[in-house]
């Protein structure tokens, strides 16, 4: 048997009043995928997990689940299951009833439905905890309780709108590892939306960037981070994210703030400005480089994080405890010329340059 | 010496006198007629009024079991006071669900009418009242009764149950959707149970209306349908007002009132603790 879950959208646009959530959303996601939706709040990802969902319908436009139009199905008849934000859990049913919900509703013959209960419960190691209430559970076992709940029968598709963001950190880090391993076991096709790359960046086989209502570009998280498609999405990803200078093209010539770098080679891009996109990481002190001043200096434990003044702008670098300096020192910079990201400066598109 | 722990003694004190002096107020009534209860009648109309009497339990006794026994009254009045709720309830919980969620065509100036209907002074509903009833040859019957009572409750207990349904969680639903629970499923399964407290609410309210009714139940009821507030009328007469036994039939009239305030009382209780649900499920 083919794995289930293979998930199509196409040209599919969604508004509320006037404001346009999705414009012309082309998607695939492949069966058996860890797929994440990322973007900041308002890019319309968790509007596009609500359409797959069946909990709102596109204004145009088409979805299908394996092959099958699904765009105006309801919720039920999609073999969707979905853990809320909040996590949606029934606050007057005991969590052993809030798992066998589902079955129930699906009509599951009695027999049947508390062996699932348990095996769903036991996936989460919340079993010791069926007869109790949602309002007597941590946060983390509500988290686990609606993992159950959308487990337990089985789903074509696991739909997860933000369900960490409630946890506390170290929790966080540890629910993100059994999510993962349990998606693996599953064998389910997973959508997760988030606002936090980090989780996308770990969590996800392949991740689409949402920015207003647009997805900017769809790979692998390697792909992504290394290979931005446009200059929005290199501001976006990385924590911090690229620096984003402007500068001019000759040629191999990069000329930033009136100091000329040489490229490696030929970019093959008319002259003119173009919009120079390089990570914190890959500056590096050099007393031959670009003369910034130090504006602030944060710790970020293991590393600094320095924040330069080039010209009216701060660029951020990070740094070796060692390399810190004083505030208002200047702090010479340059880059290896491969660590470089080049965008056009009208149409915002990547520019190969290695 | 804590200057703290002596202010907050004191205004614990003056919080009591306040409240009991209020409390006072309500059931100073309550007291004075259950003495009078237990007085004779002639005792009833001494002046200075007697504080010393041999009680007697006869006014009771005459008041259920003599010439104007309340009993078939207080029969009466459960029948319509129970199915006037019991409907009101089976048709107030969709109809609030209703308007709390689904996108109806017109749905404002719906629930502004709803709502209007009880500006209008039930004075100047009789008549039109008995005049349709009389035309349907309802007066005097239970059912004439019952609809007349769901035209005032209905509006009051929809208007009611909105505001409880709307805090309940939108996703809550939407996860029982995806579950493959269908409208209906889901406001049995996931909306009723914690509304209960609004139900309770609600249900206090709308039998104690029914119960206490009077304007209604002496114009479009009669012989058949004699709830217990007309009944206890017969005690007042062109040549007597007998308080005594008035007083134990208002009484008598007072507990399935009470006994089904504290039965939903609990209820009441139980519906808000279970919305007390901590780390953000019941946001």
């Amino acid at each position: 048997m083919s794995p289930k879950g293979r998930v199509s959208l196409r040209g599919i646009r969604k508004e509320f009043g006037r404001f346009v959530a999705l414009d012309d959303i082309d998607l695939d996601i492949e069966p058996v995928e860890f797929f994440a939706l990322l973007g900041p709040s308002g890019s319309g990802k968790t509007t596009t997990l609500r359409l797959v969902a069946g909990l709102d319908t596109p204004d145009e436009g088409t979805l299908t689940v394996d092959g099958v139009d699904v765009t105006f199905a309801p919720p039920g008849e999609r073999d969707v299951a979905m853990v809320f934000q909040n996590y949606a859990l029934y606050p007057h049913m005991t969590v052993r009833d809030n798992i066998a919900f589902p079955l129930k509703m699906a009509k599951a013959p009695a027999s049947s439905i508390d062996e699932l209960v348990r095996e769903a419960a036991a996936k989460v190691r919340i079993d010791h905890l069926l007869h109790r209430r949602p309002g007597q559970l941590s946060g983390g076992q509500q988290q686990r309780c609606a993992l159950a709940r959308a487990i337990v029968r089985k789903p074509k598709l696991f739909l997860l709108d933000e369900p960490l963001s409630n946890l506390d950190a170290q929790l966080r880090l540890e629910t993100r590892v059994e999510l993962k391993k349990l998606q693996r076991n599953l064998n389910v096709t997973a959508i997760y939306v988030t606002h936090d790359q980090e989780e996308a960046m770990t969590l996800a086989d392949r991740m689409a960037i949402f920015l207003e209502g647009t997805i900017k570009q769809i790979g692998t998280p390697a792909e992504v981070f290394d290979h931005p498609n446009c200059v929005e999405v290199a501001a976006f990803i990385g924590s911090p994210p690229m620096n984003i200078i402007p500068a001019a093209l000759n040629g191999r010539t990069l000329t930033i703030e009136g100091h000329s770098v040489a490229l490696h080679r030929d970019p093959g891009h008319p002259p003119g400005p173009v919009i120079v996109g390089i990570r914190p990481g890959s500056l590096r002190i050099d007393p031959e480089g670009i003369p910034t001043q130090l504006y602030l200096q944060e710790n970020m434990g293991e590393t600094w994080l320095l924040n330069l003044k080039l010209g009216e702008m701060i660029v951020k670098m990070r740094v070796a405890h060692s390399e810190r300096s004083a505030e208002g020192e200047t702090v010479p910079i340059s880059f290896a010329p491969g660590a470089i990201h080049l965008f056009d400066a009208e149409t915002g598109l990547r520019v190969q340059v290695n | 010496m804590n200057v703290y722990r002596h202010a907050r003694l004191l205004r614990t004190i003056v919080l009591m006198i306040v409240t009991g002096a209020l409390l006072l107020v309500w059931v100073l009534p309550l007291i004075w007629a259950f003495v009078v209860s237990l007085k004779s009648e002639r005792e009833v109309l001494a002046y200075p009024p007697s504080v010393v009497f041999e009680p007697t339990w006869s006014n009771y006794v005459d008041a259920l079991f003599g010439s104007f026994s309340i009993v078939d009254s207080l029969l009466t009045s459960t029948i319509v006071a129970t199915a006037t709720t019991v409907l009101t309830i089976a048709l107030a919980v969709p109809a609030a669900y209703a308007f709390a969620r689904l996108r109806l065509p017109a749905k404002r100036p719906l629930g502004f009418y709803t709502l209007a209907t009880q500006m209008v002074p039930p004075v100047g509903l009789v008549i039109p009242y008995f005049l349709i009833l009389n035309r349907l040859s309802w007066l005097d019957t239970y059912h004439g009764m019952v609809i007349v009572y769901l035209t005032f409750s209905l509006p009051f207990a929809i208007w009611l149950m909105v505001s409880y349904m709307e805090d309940i969680p939108w996703e809550m639903e939407e996860a029982a959707f995806l579950d493959r629970a269908s409208r209906l499923q889901t406001l049995w399964h996931i909306v009723i149970p914690q509304v209960r407290g609004g139900i309770a609410v609600t249900v206090i309210f709308v039998f104690l209306n029914a119960w206490n009714e009077f304007l209604f139940a002496v114009q479009l009821g009669g012989n058949t349908v004699r709830p217990v507030t007309v009944a206890m009328y017969n005690f007042v007469s062109v040549e007597q007002t007998l308080w005594a036994k008035l007083s134990a039939a208002a009484l008598v009239a007072m507990l399935p009132v009470v006994i089904i305030g504290i039965a939903a009382q609990r209820q009441i209780v139980k519906g808000l603790t279970v919305g007390a649900v901590k780390g953000g499920a019941r946001k």
